[in-house]
């Protein structure tokens, strides 16, 4: 008499359910206009229009082009230099005040700057996602591998292994954890920067439809908008760590 | 201790390599600087091995025993005296010297047999001969059928032996062994020291190895080197003439036993004393 087991995603879904339930039951009630708390069906039916006409997909592709291409950069410069920075005492001496200062900076806080710069084009967009990944990168590029333990270095040392087999087969493995790890959080921060960022200025992508529906007073816009955005945010981080199992599977396996 | 007058109790090695791993070390000294003062941790050290032998280290903790191992190894080589190998003043580590450290430092994302073949990849062994080189020496520490295991899935045991393949699979002239079962259970460790001691006799590499465990030294080593720290010193050098594969009761091992440990337990630090029960009663 073994009753099936229910899967994990099941009382997962029961939050947000009732989080639906109960917006649905408030704007129901009248106490707000419903321009200002517009139902969840109504956000739902928005977003199925959305998606029907194309829009949607349009601010969608704009934005994750952004993201893959910011983050790419981004993040390359973040392994390098947080590699070099972890190889190098010199220059660890030379950047790393300059680095932990400026990596205190909120990624924001660029974009006034970046707009004078850039403008409201691709560049800037790209720019503040490639800024936006490149910190944790670079933060967890430089732990993992100055986490390298020595003892794999003597090992290394003994057997006299060469430098390209020592750094493919022995240092990339042995950083990759932590690396795998800095770029999922680099990736789930530079989607909120690029939104955000869209939402202050843009011309295109999933934050500019929601600060335009905001111009326009089309709430259910809006809220369409952080349906999306959270939904791929989500998605992201998921991808990125079911990527992270896989790669090192043979910590447990 | 270079006046050997016994007939060794080992035959002679079944393959002659070109230059058979002789180690010579002579008047070696050694200090750490420590808050800018000088902290001697080996002194005098005069010491030879014959090609082929087995010599166990032991001594108290802080006797310089590791140090010694990473000197000859060449992983440190700030030091004033002289190592040489089959003659050759050693400068830097080489693949003629093999090392089994205390924790086997297999690469967890690699298997058993790439942990292995790592060990050759700067050997000129033609790279279709490597696969069944590593299969050889796998098979010699009794692990065939684990090749594909990853370090993880093996127990301590197996890893430890594994370790013990890596280090041999580049025939290397010496093999330094840094208290290879030392983390081990005993019973795991009373079977890893018969291991070694069937691959020393099939392999016949010359070997030094460093132990805390007076019998474990006894049972493998042709000699035993006791070791008096502060700073690291010889102070006795103990033959055991005795054939292998050897007898763990034999009568003159348990002798043995006793007369070094009340050597190390004599040392003046009384806090050696504690460590060696057993030995008060005698």
């Amino acid at each position: 008499m073994m009753a099936r087991p229910i899967p994990a995603f099941i009382p997962a879904l029961a939050p947000p359910l009732l989080l639906i339930g109960a917006w649905q039951a408030a704007s129901a009630t009248g106490l707000f206009p419903a321009q200002v708390l517009v139902p969840p069906s109504e956000v739902m039916r928005t977003l199925a229009s959305l998606a029907v006409n194309g829009e949607l997909s349009a601010h969608l592709g704009q934005s994750l082009f952004r993201l893959v291409f910011g983050f790419a950069i981004g993040a390359t410069a973040g392994l390098a230099f947080g590699a070099a920075l972890a190889l190098s005492k010199w220059i660890e001496a030379l950047f790393s005040p300059l680095f932990l200062a400026v990596r205190q900076v909120p990624v924001l806080a660029f974009v006034p700057v970046l707009v004078l710069l850039l403008g409201i084009e691709e560049g800037f967009k790209i720019t503040i996602v490639a800024v936006a990944a490149f910190f944790p990168v670079a933060l967890a590029t430089f732990d993992g591998v100055r986490g390298v333990p020595k003892a794999w270095f003597e090992v290394a040392r003994v057997y006299r292994t060469p430098l390209v087999p020592f750094v493919a087969r022995i240092l990339v493995p042995a950083t990759v954890p932590p690396v795998l790890t800095g770029l999922r959080i680099a990736l789930t921060r530079a989607w909120l920067v690029l939104v955000a960022a869209e939402l202050l200025a843009a011309d295109s992508g999933i934050g500019q439809m929601m600060e335009m529906g905001r111009q326009m007073f089309r709430i259910d816009v809006v809220l369409a908008g952080v349906i999306v955005s959270g939904l791929i945010g989500f998605a992201l981080d998921r991808g990125a760590k079911w990527i992270e199992r896989r790669a090192t599977r043979w910590r447990t396996a | 201790m270079t006046a050997q007058s016994r007939i060794s109790p080992t035959p002679p090695p079944a393959a002659p390599r070109s230059a058979s791993g002789a180690l010579t070390i002579s008047s070696l000294s050694k200090s750490f600087t420590i808050d800018g003062k000088p902290l001697p941790v080996l002194d005098g050290i005069d010491l030879t091995l014959r090609p082929g032998e087995f010599v166990s280290i032991v001594g108290a903790s802080g006797c310089g025993k590791s140090t010694l191992l990473r000197l000859i190894v060449g992983l440190d080589t700030d030091y004033s005296g002289e190592i040489r190998l089959d003659g050759q003043r050693i400068a830097t580590t080489s693949l003629d010297r093999g090392i089994v450290f205390q924790d086997h430092r297999l690469f967890p994302w690699m298997t058993l047999e790439e942990n292995v073949g790592l060990a050759l990849l700067n050997t000129d062994i033609p790279k279709d001969r490597r696969a069944q080189i590593v299969a050889d020496h796998i098979a010699l520490v009794n692990l065939s059928g684990f090749e594909k295991a990853y370090p993880h899935q093996l127990s301590g045991g197996m890893a430890q032996r594994a370790a013990i393949a890596r280090a041999l699979v580049t025939e290397p002239k010496l093999l330094l062994l840094d208290e290879p079962l030392g983390a081990l259970d005993a019973l795991t460790r009373v079977h890893v020291q018969k291991e070694l001691q069937r691959i020393w006799m099939a392999q016949r590499s010359t070997m030094l190895m460093v132990t805390h465990d007076v019998e474990e030294a006894l049972y493998l080593g042709d000699r035993v080197i006791v070791m008096s720290p502060n700073p690291g010193r010889i102070r006795r050098i103990v033959e055991v003439d005795l054939p292998h594969p050897r007898d763990r009761s034999s009568p003159v091992l348990h002798r043995l036993r006793d007369e070094i440990l009340t050597e190390l337990t004599g040392a003046p630090d009384p806090a050696n004393l504690v460590r060696f029960p057993g030995t008060e009663e005698r």
